[in-house]
């Protein structure tokens, strides 16, 4: 039975709860929008990682070059299009 | 047919390496529609017309039964990839299962939450904001209704033919599409919600 409950991913769920109780302290604790929203960042950017590395194997073969330069340019081209859009259509820059 | 033993079963020849790699590809691409959606509801956010804004509907409580239901799916699919690189059928299975009923209450939380929503009139017409929140929540509930069914048809699949290469390899990249799909719900649950009752 304990071989189906790897410890790397037993840890890796703990810490996404974790995370995710960090996250909700913004909700529940009275912080300014700017440090709610740098905590929602870091933990949300850091949920992400958590689940491509742990659960996604994400780096566990020889296509691991291929599969992070694809992830990270499909992040890239994602951030650009967002703040590209917020710096056009909201902030008016 | 060339088979590695070296490898995961999901890995061992050559087709299923590079069926693999174009699944990871999709998921760029998948990567990038939910960015347009993202950019499209953070620019009419604050557009409520007459209609209701996200603080005055989002209620924090389905939401974490939602973001826990599928934290905690996506950890026992991994579960499963764990049980079936063992080569334990009947664990994989199991663990499976478990996933699919997970998210099958994920998706009971979000058809409610969206009956609730279109009773207290925030429908898909009534603002561009509810417009915009209303297809971005639609695309990942999509999904994971794609998702259960696809699920449900490999578990079919595992159960006739057993542990192959081909039903390891379909079953490793519906477990990366199932964690794709909850990270992109740790997204709306933080820059949607949690932003949103801020």
């Amino acid at each position: 039975m304990k071989e189906l409950f790897p410890l790397k991913q037993v840890m890796g769920f703990v810490f996404s709860l974790v995370l995710t109780a960090v996250a909700l302290l913004v909700h529940f604790m009275d912080m300014s929008f700017a440090i709610g929203l740098t905590v929602l960042l870091i933990t949300a950017f850091m949920q992400a990682g958590l689940q491509l590395i742990v659960f996604m194997h994400a780096g566990e073969t020889g296509d691991k070059k291929t599969i992070y330069t694809n992830v990270f340019y499909g992040l890239l081209i994602a951030l650009m299009t967002i703040f590209g859009t917020l710096l056009i259509l909201v902030w008016d820059m | 047919m060339k088979v590695d033993n070296s490898l995961p079963l999901e890995y061992s020849t050559e087709e299923n390496s590079l069926k693999i790699l174009g699944f990871w590809i999709f998921l760029g691409a998948e990567i990038m529609l939910f960015a347009t959606l993202f950019a499209v509801y953070f620019t009419l956010e604050n557009r409520i017309g007459n209609g209701p804004s996200g603080a005055e509907i989002f209620e924090i409580t389905p939401v974490l039964f939602e973001t826990f239901l599928l934290l905690t799916s996506s950890f026992v699919i991994g579960l499963g990839i764990h049980a079936m690189r063992l080569g334990n059928k009947k664990a994989t299975m199991v663990f499976f299962s478990i996933t699919l009923l997970l998210g099958a209450g994920f998706l009971g939380f979000e058809i409610y939450e969206f009956v609730h929503y279109i009773h207290i009139g925030a429908t898909l017409q009534t603002s561009a904001f509810t417009a915009a929140l209303l297809t971005t929540l639609g695309t990942h509930g999509l999904h994971v209704i794609l998702g259960l069914f696809w699920g449900l048809f490999i578990l079919i699949q595992i159960k006739k033919r057993g542990l192959t290469p081909e039903t390891a390899n379909k079953s490793f990249i519906f477990s990366l599409y199932w964690h794709f799909l909850d990270i992109v719900w740790i997204f709306i649950f933080s820059f949607i919600y949690l932003k949103g009752m801020m």
